[in-house]
């Protein structure tokens, strides 16, 4: 995994995760993806990435209770997107103390230009 | 009780007796006034008349005096039959109105409470009794804080509402009627949503309220089949905008690729996504605000990057040109995303009615201590009748509902200016105010 420019995409919709991998991958970014709070746990123990996309109403561990275990193991340095489909968006992100905000639905570009405020888009593979 | 919740008279009276409400009131002056002249006329004519007949048949002045002393005490006596009579249906009148009352009050169905002059209760039915699971006993002479202290009484939101508070209290002040929502939680039960309404009783125009009348609507079961409607919305829209969102990030996600043919389907789709988030959204505001639930978070925000994004959209260029006309910089409090769905739902009416390739224009700027937002366009001819064909509720009156409530939320207003042949829809807001929602 390339951690510098490393997606961790955490949605509990498949083909929500799917599109966004795929888009995001398109632009260059490596990407990992889990279904819930508690996988996606799971995977910043194995590698911190350098962005992270959390959707906040997810069974078994929530958004909200993901970012605050994610905060408290490894403190501020990755900035989280909140994607949520919830009312308010600005406010849940403000909740979990999050860097930015994406509301669903999104627009493809909007969704990069948020990234690449936090993480430097890579060159295209075509023009390396 | 349950005879008087039957509405049963207790003691039981002919109907045919009962008073005929609906009657002016009469004098009591007049009736006195009536039975005491009649009650001098034939005490003078009784008088006269066996005084003619006395001295028309004896002229033994001892009989006479003795019969004249028997005159006394036979008037006296006829004196006091008539009082006993006259008292007697005067009260048993006044029994059957006070009986009747009661059991009017007794058979209402909603809660009644009667306030005395001294503001405690002095009279309940057996419905409130019922509501808030006491004995009618318990309620007789309680005041506003003991109130407050048996039933807890909060305002929706959870806040207690203070006894001088209550309606029942304010009103004596204020005049009525008034009302207002609560929570009640009496003791041994789950918590009742009631609307309550209180007026006072005046005996004359501008006379203070000698006592008040306060009723207890139960709306328990409403309020819980509102709450379930707007859990039902919010689940609804949730689960609805997600794949809304895979759908419209599929279709771009395809676009890079894509030739000039599928480029308009998929803008077609995009475009039908959009519609339904903002249907959605609306559907969602106007619950919220039919529950009295709408909550507006209302930040410091530049008017200018909102309005030149939205001009911007995707959605518009179909069959529009947006053009902007922004004066200064003005800045205002409000609720971003809710702001920007009013934008959006105006914009979608003026493309709605305006004819294909027309410009659209998105108009802000200060004008005092407001700001104004318009959206100005070439209106169609069959613009105003639109709503015979489409109703007042289609997504346009929708949205148009749903910018009010959200303008109003923030203080502000909504409008709409003709000028010429365009036609201008206005939202003002307060500028740097906060939301009131």
């Amino acid at each position: 995994v390339n951690r510098r420019n490393d997606v961790l995409v955490v949605d509990d919709d498949a083909d929500m995760i799917e599109v966004i991998e795929l888009v995001l991958q398109d632009a260059g970014y490596a990407t990992r993806s889990a279904l819930n709070g508690k996988l996606a746990l799971e995977a910043v123990a194995i590698a911190l990435p350098a962005v992270i996309v959390l959707d906040m109403l997810m069974p078994v561990m929530n958004g909200w209770q993901f970012a605050r275990e994610f905060r408290a193991r490894y403190g501020g340095g990755v900035p989280i997107v909140v994607a949520t489909a919830a009312e308010h968006a600005r406010s849940r992100s403000e909740e979990v103390d999050a860097s930015d905000f994406l509301p669903k639905p999104f627009e493809v570009g909007d969704l990069l230009r948020t990234i690449a405020r936090h993480v430097p888009a890579p060159p295209p593979p075509n023009t390396l | 009780l349950d005879d008087r919740v039957a509405g049963v008279v207790p003691g039981g009276i002919d109907p045919k007796a009962l008073p005929d409400l609906t009657q002016r009131a009469y004098s009591a002056h007049r009736v006195a006034g009536t039975v005491t002249a009649v009650f001098a006329a034939a005490g003078l004519a009784w008088v006269i008349l066996t005084d003619i007949v006395l001295y028309g048949i004896s002229h033994d002045h001892i009989l006479i005096a003795r019969i004249e002393t028997a005159k006394g005490w036979i008037f006296i006596a006829l004196a006091s039959l008539l009082l006993y009579a006259v008292t007697f249906r005067s009260a048993a009148r006044l029994d059957r109105v006070r009986r009747l009352t009661a059991a009017i009050v007794d058979s209402i169905a909603d809660g009644v409470l009667l306030l005395g002059h001294d503001r405690r209760i002095a009279h309940a039915n057996p419905a409130a009794a019922r509501m808030l699971r006491c004995r009618l006993e318990e309620l007789i002479g309680m005041g506003a804080a003991d109130f407050s202290i048996r039933f807890r009484v909060t305002y929706p939101g959870g806040g207690l509402v203070p006894p001088g508070r209550f309606i029942s209290q304010r009103v004596f002040e204020e005049g009525g009627p008034l009302n207002h929502k609560i929570t009640l939680h009496p003791p041994g039960g789950g918590a009742l949503v009631i609307s309550a309404t209180a007026a006072g009783v005046h005996m004359g125009v501008g006379d203070e309220a000698m006592w008040v009348v306060s009723v207890m609507h139960d709306i328990t079961e409403s309020e819980h089949l509102e709450r379930l409607r707007d859990q039902f919305f919010g689940a609804a829209a949730h689960s609805l905008k997600t794949p809304v969102a895979v759908i419209k990030a599929d279709v771009q996600a395809l676009l890079p690729g894509a030739g000039p043919k599928h480029r308009r389907v998929a803008a077609s789709i995009e475009r039908q996504c959009d519609r339904i988030d903002r249907l959605v959204q609306n559907m969602l505001v106007l619950a919220r605000a039919r529950s009295q639930t709408l909550e507006l978070y209302p930040i410091e925000m530049a008017l200018r990057p909102l309005v030149e994004q939205i001009a911007r959209e995707a959605v518009w260029s179909y069959r529009h040109q947006v053009r902007t006309e922004l004066t200064g910089s003005p800045s205002i409090r409000a609720d971003q995303e809710r702001l920007a769905l009013v934008i959006r739902n105006l914009l979608y009416e003026a493309s709605r009615f305006s004819p294909a390739e027309s410009p659209l224009t998105l108009v802000a700027r200060p004008e005092g201590d407001r700001v104004a937002i318009g959206v100005r366009y070439h209106p169609v001819s069959w613009r105003d009748r639109a709503s015979e064909t489409y109703g007042d509720y289609d997504d346009v009156g929708l949205g148009r509902s749903v910018a009010e409530t959200i303008a109003e939320g923030h203080g502000g207003s909504l409008r709409e200016e003709t000028t010429g042949s365009e036609i201008t829809s206005w939202i003002y807001l307060p500028a740097e105010s906060g939301a009131n929602a």
